[in-house]
């Protein structure tokens, strides 16, 4: 039956696919290539669930203000961070021993509440809200609306991975907006928080902490920090990026910084592979 | 911990949980998340069973329709969730898709119909015993109702990542496909055990097809593995990442699928192939 598929139709590498294995990596040298853009003048902008949303109508409104204001400029697929309702779901869930599968799944849940609240403050300007099964829309809703929401849990549900240490899902909505940005070949990649960027500790618990105004992965590595501003997923996953080699951390709480975000100004940390 | 003092005027509104305030990336607070309470395994009983598919579904009437026969026998005492790789037909989708410069994550997104059509193959010719192929979007959440009511079902063996793949160390082809989706199930759901059924008796030091002397490795470890450095694997390379990361699940078998019987006995708890552990 192998032999259906094996004929002048395929090319080198469709002939190499069919009839090798897909762990040699000499294999898998031959599939390196030039990869499209899909989406390259969209930015996906992730706004913090904790860091943020948690913050109600002081933090919100002021961001969405600018979110709004950036439209006729920038094309923006936006997503959201769980927060303190997701710390409340692990929490019961670590209590009860439930697998971080499960935990994936609360988490998403919470997400998605956070994507619905800002979708509807946004509604009145035509934004929608899409669930991954609606993202062969986005196209058309960035190019008509010029925005989108999206929940920023990666849909891995139950097949999240384990951490290697913990149990709580290492793929949250830090790396489900950066897998956004870098399959579409995104034109940025901003976390809008609640700090000024990243620091050597965590600034809201340790006053002495220095402010890093840009680094790169494997210096950030290298400094083997307790706490980071971005899931330490991200930075495996933008060392093996094609597109999206760098990421931005802003404060969302100073008005100005988004737009000067968007319009590839030095603010925040730059985080680049670089 | 939070430090209170350091941010006295602390604007987020919270909720009283162990993870208040905290940093989920916080080396510390993760690290506290271990051992609170024993995993609850939510199938023990159930076994996963991958049916291969470039070394078993795409041969057809060669070999699926033996195995099928044992999978009637085997039914009536397990509770399986099966699952199907998608076979030649992923390949040669990748290599369009490749050609095409298309990312990884679309990449697996089209991967999935290709394993997805071969479980309804297998479904088709289970359905006497009224286990069928379950649409994706609702496998994971109604699983255990599904297999409470039926001896087995199916699902494509991919993990949902679609356009969340991960773009892979080399190249472009989606490092997570319907191996590692077979076992982050059984991890999950604390399944019984894992047998991946391929076209090989299961690990060699080389590649068999292409090494007639190649050696059989009957059983090993993770570390082990990774030091042999060999060059092909007959499983998706990523399982070796998710067993050093094991809790519940801390093991799979490979095993030749054209010995069908071969099925029976690894379900019966016997070494019949190579078994990968973790360390």
């Amino acid at each position: 039956m192998t032999e259906a598929l094996s004929g002048d139709l395929l090319t080198e590498l469709g002939r190499n696919l069919v009839a090798g294995s897909l762990s040699d990596r000499d294999l898998m040298r031959q599939t390196i290539g030039p990869v499209e853009r899909i989406l390259p003048e969209a930015n996906v902008v992730k706004i913090g669930g904790q860091s943020m949303i948690d913050r109600g109508r002081a933090a919100v409104f002021p961001i969405l203000e600018e979110v709004v204001a950036n439209l006729p400029r920038h094309r923006m697929i936006i997503g959201t961070g769980a927060g303190t309702r997701a710390r409340h779901a692990y929490s019961v869930a670590l209590d009860l021993g439930l697998p971080t599968g499960v935990m994936s799944v609360l988490g998403t849940f919470v997400s998605m509440q956070n994507a619905r609240m800002i979708h509807y403050l946004l509604a009145r300007h035509g934004i929608p809200f899409i669930e991954p099964a609606q993202f062969p829309q986005l196209p058309l809703f960035l190019a008509e609306r010029r925005a989108a929401v999206f929940f920023g849990m990666p849909p891995y549900t139950f097949w999240q991975q384990n951490p290697a240490i913990g149990r709580i899902p290492p793929h949250r909505t830090d790396t489900g907006a950066y897998l956004v940005s870098e399959v579409f070949g995104a034109r940025s990649m901003i976390y809008v928080k609640d700090e000024d960027g990243l620091y050597t500790a965590d600034p809201k618990k340790d006053r002495n902490a220095k402010f890093i105004p840009k680094i790169t992965v494997a210096e950030l590595k290298g400094l083997d920090l307790g706490d980071l501003v971005v899931e330490r997923a991200v930075l495996d996953l933008m060392e093996r990026a094609v597109h999206q080699t760098s990421i931005r951390v802003i404060n969302g709480l100073v008005p100005g910084n988004l737009t000067r975000a968007l319009e590839g100004e030095d603010v925040g940390t730059l985080i680049s592979v670089d | 911990m939070y430090d209170e003092t350091a941010n006295p005027t602390d604007a987020r509104h919270h909720l009283a949980s162990m993870l208040m305030r905290e940093s989920l990336i916080d080396k510390e607070v993760v690290a506290g998340t271990d051992g609170r309470a024993t995993l609850v395994r939510m199938l023990p009983e159930a076994h996963v069973v991958k049916i291969g598919g470039r070394s078993i579904v795409d041969r057809g009437a060669a070999a699926l329709p033996a195995i099928v026969s044992v999978l009637g026998e085997v039914l009536k005492t397990h509770k399986l969730i099966l699952s199907t790789g998608g076979g030649v037909r992923s390949r040669h989708v990748f290599s369009i898709g490749i050609d095409l410069g298309l990312p990884t994550g679309v990449l697996a997104q089209l991967a999935i119909a290709d394993a997805l059509g071969n479980a309804h193959i297998l479904g088709a010719l289970l359905s006497p015993l009224g286990v069928v192929a379950i649409p994706p979007e609702m496998f994971g959440h109604l699983l255990p109702l599904f297999l409470h009511s039926a001896p087995g079902v199916i699902f494509n063996g991919d993990p949902p990542y679609s356009l969340w793949e991960h773009p892979p160390e080399i190249g472009r082809i989606p490092p997570h496909r319907t191996d590692a989706g077979s076992y982050l199930v059984a991890e999950c759901f604390g399944c019984a055990s894992v047998i991946l059924v391929k076209d090989v008796d299961g690990l060699y030091d080389a590649d068999p097809k292409t090494h007639p002397d190649a050696q059989l490795i009957p059983k090993i470890g993770v570390a082990e593995l990774r030091a042999k450095n060999l060059e092909t694997l007959p499983f998706d390379e990523v399982l070796l990442d998710l067993l050093e990361r094991s809790r519940l699940v801390k093991s799979f078998q490979v095993i030749n699928g054209l010995h069908p019987e071969r099925l029976a006995q690894a379900l019966a708890g016997e070494h019949v192939g190579t078994i990968v552990h973790a360390d």
